[in-house]
């Protein structure tokens, strides 16, 4: 207790010295560079590859700050505007900073300073991109993809053999979990954002797709087409094999229950794989992508760049940042992010070994569909998401129904989009 | 009598429930401190039979709450110091002299109480930004103490209002300075008032976690509360080591509190609260 | 008085009044006006361009906002009312409980107090895993004594949310009146109260007619400051519900609002300083004009001793 006083009143004294002297920089041997993030779940896993960065490049300390998801926007948001922000930032994929970047927050990033960028498809780096502003902004990290999530021990007990293909084999399989006793889903009601991503699982097969997603994009569709409404009943569809009270079960808890071995299956994204081995590391985790509506659809795996690592444009340090950055954009980093925390990295020639992330990654190579929401139309509000969100909530409650919902959404992208303005 | 001994046993009834509603969940936060996270969400309301400290050393090391506690001591303690300074010299002003716009200046201190910081964020970000106090404890500790003036000022008025006229004109027939009147006879007479303002101002400061949010960026730099957010994230369902961390946050005050409590009772039962 | 005490009077004025005033000015009332006046301009993310004279508040009371707004009002004035009404009532009850008892006074004094001083943060968190609806012990307990149906998910239901924060709220605030209101109750002279008791008053009778009259200004102190708290709730939802006001908007506030409309949140997007300085104009002008006429009706009542 004692030595931290001592520690703490040093420290204090330093930032009260530091706060009188703004601006001062330190031209000493050692640069420091910040780097923000919103996964608290990954800290453990970036500390230890920031120390390998440094051992890579002496000189250089990075301090990695990760901020709780929900507030991260309106922190680096604030910091930003004040010319206080990290030098190195996780940057939200499609239009979650497209406010920030078009004001100019970051630097844009050209193949010379950053090679790695040469080696990704448009598609993926068009989730680092501008809103009005079409600059790369950052080097995408990881690819995300939706789909089923099982746990194969608890699947034998029940006596479930070949993995569901379509809907009604889904619906057997769920019948035949609960029978044996067990949760047939973990996923519950409690978290507007788990439910979007459920719905963005279990849906396209619904509403048909890449094929859908283009029409809607070009105005050519709306929202309240009949196989988008099908796909927002199919998440209502769900609510019975949720675990009782499902409405209060937060985000944690619901996982805890799948990462547990409680319940046998889980629908979302492949990070969630990372939390349910952290908590339970000796569990087995299968996969399989989305079953189809009927026997004449088709399977989807919703995908898209989640995520990507931006630099401060007002960063004193821009040749350290920019060493970082391309250090994040390695193979190395990129086995590290598949083996550590099941990440789908976006470095290419990078080998996964984990069972389930190479099922996912071969499904989502030719099943892969955007995820709707988040890649079409987060840039401006109200996002589709902000409706679907609680729409969710209220659907799977009978609060509201699938019809009325669609045509929720359709109002709120049609009073923004140009391509469906004046639709409904 | 026997009326009255019946309805004493229904007030010491309602008072019985009430301890028992606050202290039962308070009981149910310190015991799940110190068990296992996952016994605890096996069985989460069981008995902690093995004391299991080591949340709290979690808590400690790895949240690196020495750190964010000495930050939140820096800050409450030190707009602590400057509220009451401020507040004992513009009290004493307000409550014991007459002079012309007294009232007038008295309400516009009072409308401060009406204008939570929340809602002037963006200025006050802004404003600070300009004075270069961003992402400064000082900073912080000038918004707090300007929030919590009105009401601080407020009280100590009315303690100063309420003290007999005499010690004034004894003091200056004895040729002391009206700062020395102030100071050396009329203070000690104020404590109650003081612990008053004293525990009233570091409770919400203390406790908040939003300026600190918005306001403070280098990690080295959090408070309290604000690292708890961040802590959290990191050790979701981990909840043994979650309500550790509650129970350290929630300590000093209620150490404080426990310390100060017949002085702010006493200071409340002298009648402070005439308007 | 002599000159030389009025100057010092004046020096001493100064030189005290100064720098607390200096502080409320700087740090509270101009960055008050500064909000106030941001709804008068257009924006750019956090850029300020030109005047928009009323067009921020015009768009306040349109798709999207107006639903939020609404919605937000109702349950704010849900709040105040069963707030003012339960926690007034019951602060009166502990505060008068605890004027009767002799017998373990202090320890009650101490422990209905203990709520206020804990942290939202500590509240809200503790109170969700108590309620949660599958490792909360709450539940667990109704079930226990024969009511499962009652084991809801008291959280999670759109219509049970409110309800259940503002319990939360009452369990955390109701120590305050009751302080209060135990203030204001050892400071009647005492000798009302046995003049009554001489003349064969019953105890209800001099609570009714003596002692709630003198109550008076405490009242009028806990109802403007719960009127005030109510209308610019933010901790416990925020802590709780999210930004959101999860589930599905039944926690929503007027302050949520003006946080999430000014900041923004990950999924809805783009934040809107303009509309959230009208908001914030809105919200002010309700506290102000709530706590002025509040205030001064009040204060009629209040009674001399």
């Amino acid at each position: 207790m004692k030595i931290s006083k001592i520690r703490g009143l040093v420290a204090a004294l330093f930032a009260a010295v530091t706060v009188v002297a703004p601006g001062a920089s330190i031209a000493s041997a050692n640069t420091e560079i910040t780097f923000w993030s919103w996964r608290t779940e990954d800290k453990a896993f970036y500390e230890s590859q920031m120390r390998l960065f440094e051992a890579k490049n002496p000189g250089i300390t990075v301090k990695f700050t990760p901020y709780l998801n929900t507030e991260y926007n309106a922190i680096v948001a604030t910091a930003l505007t004040a010319g206080k922000g990290p030098d190195v930032l996780q940057m939200r994929p499609y239009g979650g900073m497209a406010n920030l970047s078009d004001a100019g927050n970051f630097l844009p990033l050209s193949t010379t300073d950053v090679p790695a960028l040469k080696k990704l498809p448009a598609g993926i780096l068009a989730g680092a991109q501008g809103y009005k502003d079409k600059k790369q902004f950052g080097l995408p990290y990881a690819v995300s993809a939706l789909g089923v999530m099982y746990n194969p021990d608890i699947l034998e007990k029940a006596g479930v053999g070949a993995l569901p293909q379509t809907w009604a084999q889904l619906q057997s399989a769920f019948d035949k979990v609960k029978k044996a006793g067990f949760l047939p889903l973990g996923n519950a009601g409690g978290n507007g954002p788990a439910l979007e991503q459920l719905h963005a699982t279990v849906g396209p097969t619904f509403y048909g797709g890449t094929a859908f997603f283009n029409d809607v994009v070009a105005g050519k569709k709306t929202f309240t087409d009949k196989g988008y409404v099908a796909s927002l009943k199919a998440v209502a569809d769900l609510a019975k094999w949720m675990p009782a009270n499902y409405q209060g079960i937060d985000y944690n808890t619901a996982r805890g229950l799948f990462a547990n071995e409680k319940a046998a299956f889980y629908i979302g994204g492949n990070y969630e794989i990372g939390y349910f081995r952290s908590l339970n590391p000796s569990i087995t985790i299968g996969w399989f992508p989305a079953p189809k509506a009927n026997a004449g659809a088709k399977r989807y795996v919703g995908t898209w760049a989640d995520g990507a690592y931006a630099v401060n444009a007002k960063t004193t340090q821009k040749a350290a940042a920019l060493k970082l950055i391309n250090f994040l954009g390695t193979k190395e980093f990129g086995q590290a992010l598949v083996d550590e925390i099941a990440f789908i990295p976006t470095a290419p020639y990078v080998k996964i070994n984990d069972p389930a992330v190479k099922e996912i990654n071969r499904w989502r190579t030719t099943l892969g569909t955007p995820f709707l929401n988040v890649v079409g139309f987060r840039f401006e509000a109200p996002t589709s998401s902000s409706i679907l969100q609680p729409g969710f909530q209220k659907l799977i409650v009978g609060g509201t129904t699938p019809e009325q919902l669609a045509k929720d959404v359709q109002t709120a992208v049609a009073s923004w989009y140009a391509p469906q303005k004046g639709k409904s | 009598m026997i009326k009255l001994l019946a309805s004493r046993t229904f007030f010491q009834s309602i008072l019985v429930i009430n301890l028992l509603l606050v202290l039962l969940p308070v009981f149910f936060l310190f015991n799940s401190s110190l068990r296992e996270s996952n016994e605890f969400a096996r069985t989460p309301f069981a008995l902690a039979r093995d004391p299991f400290w080591e949340n709290y050393q979690r808590v400690w090391s790895e949240g690196e709450f020495g750190s964010y506690f000495l930050n939140s001591l820096i800050i409450t303690g030190g707009s602590l110091v400057l509220i009451l300074i401020l507040a004992l010299g513009a009290g004493f002003v307000l409550g014991r002299y007459t002079f012309t716009g007294n009232n007038i200046i008295f309400g516009f201190i009072l409308t401060g109480m009406l204008v939570p910081a929340k809602l002037a964020i963006l200025p006050l970000f802004i404003q600070l930004n300009w004075m270069n106090l961003l992402d400064s404890r000082l900073g912080l500790i000038l918004v707090y103490t300007s929030a919590a003036l009105p009401a601080a000022i407020f009280i100590m008025s009315g303690f100063f209002k309420s003290l007999p006229v005499d010690l004034d004109n004894a003091a200056r027939i004895d040729g002391a300075s009206e700062f020395k009147l102030l100071s050396k006879v009329l203070v000690p007479l104020v404590r109650p008032g003081m612990a008053i303002v004293a525990i009233y101002s570091a409770i919400p400061i203390w406790n908040d976690f939003f300026l600190p949010l918005v306001f403070l960026q280098s990690p080295e730099k959090k408070t309290l509360m604000q690292g708890l957010t961040v802590f959290f994230g990191q050790y979701a369902s981990q909840w043994g080591v979650l309500f550790a961390g509650l129970c350290l946050a929630a300590l000093p005050l209620i150490v404080l509190y426990l310390i100060l409590s017949e002085q702010f009772i006493k200071g409340l039962t002298a009648g402070a609260v005439k308007g | 008085m002599s000159s030389a005490l009025r100057r010092d009077q004046n020096r001493t004025t100064r030189a005290l009044l100064i720098p607390a005033l200096t502080v409320i000015i700087v740090f509270t009332t101009v960055p008050a006006l500064t909000t106030l006046s941001y709804a008068f301009f257009s924006w750019n993310g956090f850029e300020r361009s030109g005047l928009a004279g009323f067009d921020n508040f015009q768009r306040l009371f349109q798709y999207p906002y107006l639903e939020q707004l609404t919605a937000a009002l109702t349950h704010n004035t849900i709040a105040f009312v069963a707030i003012m009404i339960l926690q007034t009532s019951l602060g009166l009850l502990l505060a008068y409980a605890m004027f009767r008892v002799k017998r373990g006074l202090r320890l009650y004094r101490v422990v209905v107090f203990l709520p206020v001083i804990f942290s939202l943060v500590v509240v809200g968190y503790l109170w969700q895993s108590l309620l949660d609806p599958y490792y909360g012990p709450i539940n667990q307990i109704i079930t226990a004594v024969g009511f499962p149906e009652l084991a809801k998910p008291w959280l999670g239901d759109t219509t049970t949310a409110l309800p259940s924060l503002i319990f939360i709220n009452l369990w955390r605030w109701v120590g305050f009146p009751a302080i209060v209101f135990l203030a204001g109750l050892n400071a009647i002279n005492t000798e009302y109260i046995e003049a009554a008791r001489i003349d064969g008053a019953s105890e209800s009778q001099v609570f009714r007619k003596i002692m709630f009259p003198l109550l008076a200004p405490s009242l009028t102190i806990i109802t403007v400051l719960t009127f005030i708290g109510a209308y610019e709730w933010f901790d416990l939802p925020f802590v709780i519900g999210g930004s959101n006001g999860s589930p599905a908007g039944a926690t929503d506030t007027l302050a949520l609002m003006f946080y999430r409309t000014s900041f923004g949140s990950i999924d809805s997007g783009a934040n809107d300083v303009g509309v959230g300085s009208a908001l914030g104009v809105l919200i002010f002008t309700l506290v102000g004009l709530g706590a002025a006429i509040g205030s001064t009706l009040l204060r009629r009542r209040e009674v001399e001793q």
